[in-house]
């Protein structure tokens, strides 16, 4: 896992676009809105 | 880090799970005083309306918003993943409103608190929880998530009769995607505490997360105009349940407090003892489970001895120095990653200052305190106490006993760490 230059936005994005650990609750919090909208 | 100080740190970690537990439990008393007909999307919105207050004023009262400013110019990476977590609570709530109505509290509380057993997988999988850790303390902490959790089955049993026949599965999906929701929540949390900041800046920018998506999931379900209309109707029980949401946020910030210091895998299933508060505040204020046969009492029981034995084994299983050090690679992988200062991650792992900041009150701070508090007192007086028994002794009792928490987990956090 290469650092990153957080400096920039863009970097700052690139960092966190690319952490799984970003992805994982993504996921969870858009099967979580789907849940709920079957719920209605 | 020196023995004496992990030591002291990780004891104080214990301490927030445990009056994290009473506060969060305690959060549910308010709301049983709402007996009106409000949507369970509105009902969401107004208790977020409480946090969201009590996430700023609260901040601003300890510490001042200052070094929140401060926080997010050493890691601002972390105001994403903090709006993130923000956006995963409002969800959760929401569900656990359907699966409230859908199946009872007493058969969604153990359900969603089956978070805690997510949180120790993520914990051990993402962020080196429980290495080196030796069998023994495996052994506690899983072993007393288990305990735990079959405690908090014990008493949804116990109560099943409660349960309304027909919408049950859905109630139960409902209760699962919170528990689901709010374990996997507690991946920004860590990653927050292992990268230095400080949980009562953490709570600022999760809370804008929290007002945002439930405002718009209010309005995309109810519609504006209905639901400004049952927000004026409602005017009666809005302090009621923003005060719930207040009390949540106090018991939410002792978890925060708890995660950083002991890790999720501990401090998730330590402040999920809410459940036995919620149970007290139930049976003692709400008169539940009135009339229900030995058989039930025997049950309630025996599932809140498990959960007490589960809570006592992780309390004791407290991370070793080996375990410690994998922590920090941890932290160093995110400090490595998001080119934070390694001071900075040290420090904040620590609970000691960073830099010569001042954590001086501003004006702006007051004004937070103010707007609040005055906000709160306007509530209060159009506020109508509904026509319901309630045990007026338990509930000063057990309020007593929150407050003296609260005082006493104030006193250690700020002698040891200063609200760090």
């Amino acid at each position: 896992m290469s650092p990153a230059n957080t400096d920039s936005p863009r970097s700052l994005f690139r960092a966190i676009a690319t952490d799984l650990h970003f992805w994982i609750p993504l996921i969870v919090l858009a099967g979580g809105l789907l849940l709920l909208d079957k719920l209605r | 880090m020196p023995a004496a100080r992990r030591r002291s740190l990780q004891a104080l970690g214990i301490f927030c799970g445990f009056a994290a537990g009473a506060w969060l439990g305690g959060a549910e008393a308010p709301i049983k005083l709402v007996t009106t007909d409000i949507s369970p999307v509105t009902v969401s919105l107004i208790m977020v309306c409480g946090v969201f207050l009590a996430r700023w004023s609260v901040p601003a009262f300890i510490r001042g918003t200052s070094q929140v400013r401060n926080d997010v110019r050493q890691a601002p990476h972390l105001v994403v993943w903090a709006v993130l977590a923000g956006c995963m609570w409002a969800v959760a709530n929401t569900l656990t409103i359907y699966a409230i109505r859908d199946v009872g509290l007493t058969i969604a509380f153990p359900l969603w608190n089956s978070n805690s057993l997510l949180g120790i997988f993520w914990g051990v999988v993402l962020f080196n929880e429980l290495h080196h850790a030796g069998w023994k303390r495996w052994l506690g902490v899983l072993g007393g998530a288990v305990f735990m959790f079959a405690g908090a089955t014990l008493l949804a049993i116990a109560s099943s009769h409660q349960a309304a026949p027909g919408r049950a599965t859905m109630g139960v999906l409902a209760a699962l995607g919170a528990g689901i929701l709010w374990g996997t929540m507690y991946i920004p949390y860590r990653k927050a505490y292992l990268t230095g900041m400080n949980p009562l800046s953490f709570v600022t920018f999760f809370t804008v997360g929290e007002l945002a998506t439930m405002s718009l999931l209010a309005i995309g379900y109810r519609g504006a105009t209905p639901l400004w209309h049952e927000l004026v109707s409602a005017r009666p029980v809005l302090f009621w349940l923003m005060l719930g949401g207040f009390v949540w946020v106090l018991g939410d910030l002792f978890q925060q407090f708890a995660t950083k210091y002991v890790g999720i895998s501990r401090g998730i299933p330590l402040s999920n003892t809410n459940q036995l508060w919620g149970l007290l505040w139930g049976i003692l204020v709400f008169h539940e489970l009135q009339g229900a046969g030995r058989a039930v009492y025997v049950q309630v029981a025996g599932g809140s001895l498990l959960m007490g034995a589960g809570a006592v084994a992780i309390a004791l299983s407290s991370a070793t120095e080996r375990e410690h050090s994998s922590w920090q690679d941890a932290a160093d992988r995110e400090s490595h990653r998001y080119e934070v200062e390694g001071e900075y991650v040290r420090a904040g792992m620590e609970g000691r200052a960073y830099g010569a900041g001042t954590s001086r009150r501003s004006v702006l701070d007051w004004l937070l305190i103010f707007c609040a508090t005055a906000l709160f007192v306007v509530l209060a007086a159009v506020a109508k106490f509904p026509h319901i028994d309630i045990g007026v002794g338990w509930a000063i009792a057990l309020s007593a006993a929150m407050i003296t928490l609260l005082a006493a987990c104030g006193i250690a956090l700020w002698r040891t760490t200063r609200f760090r």
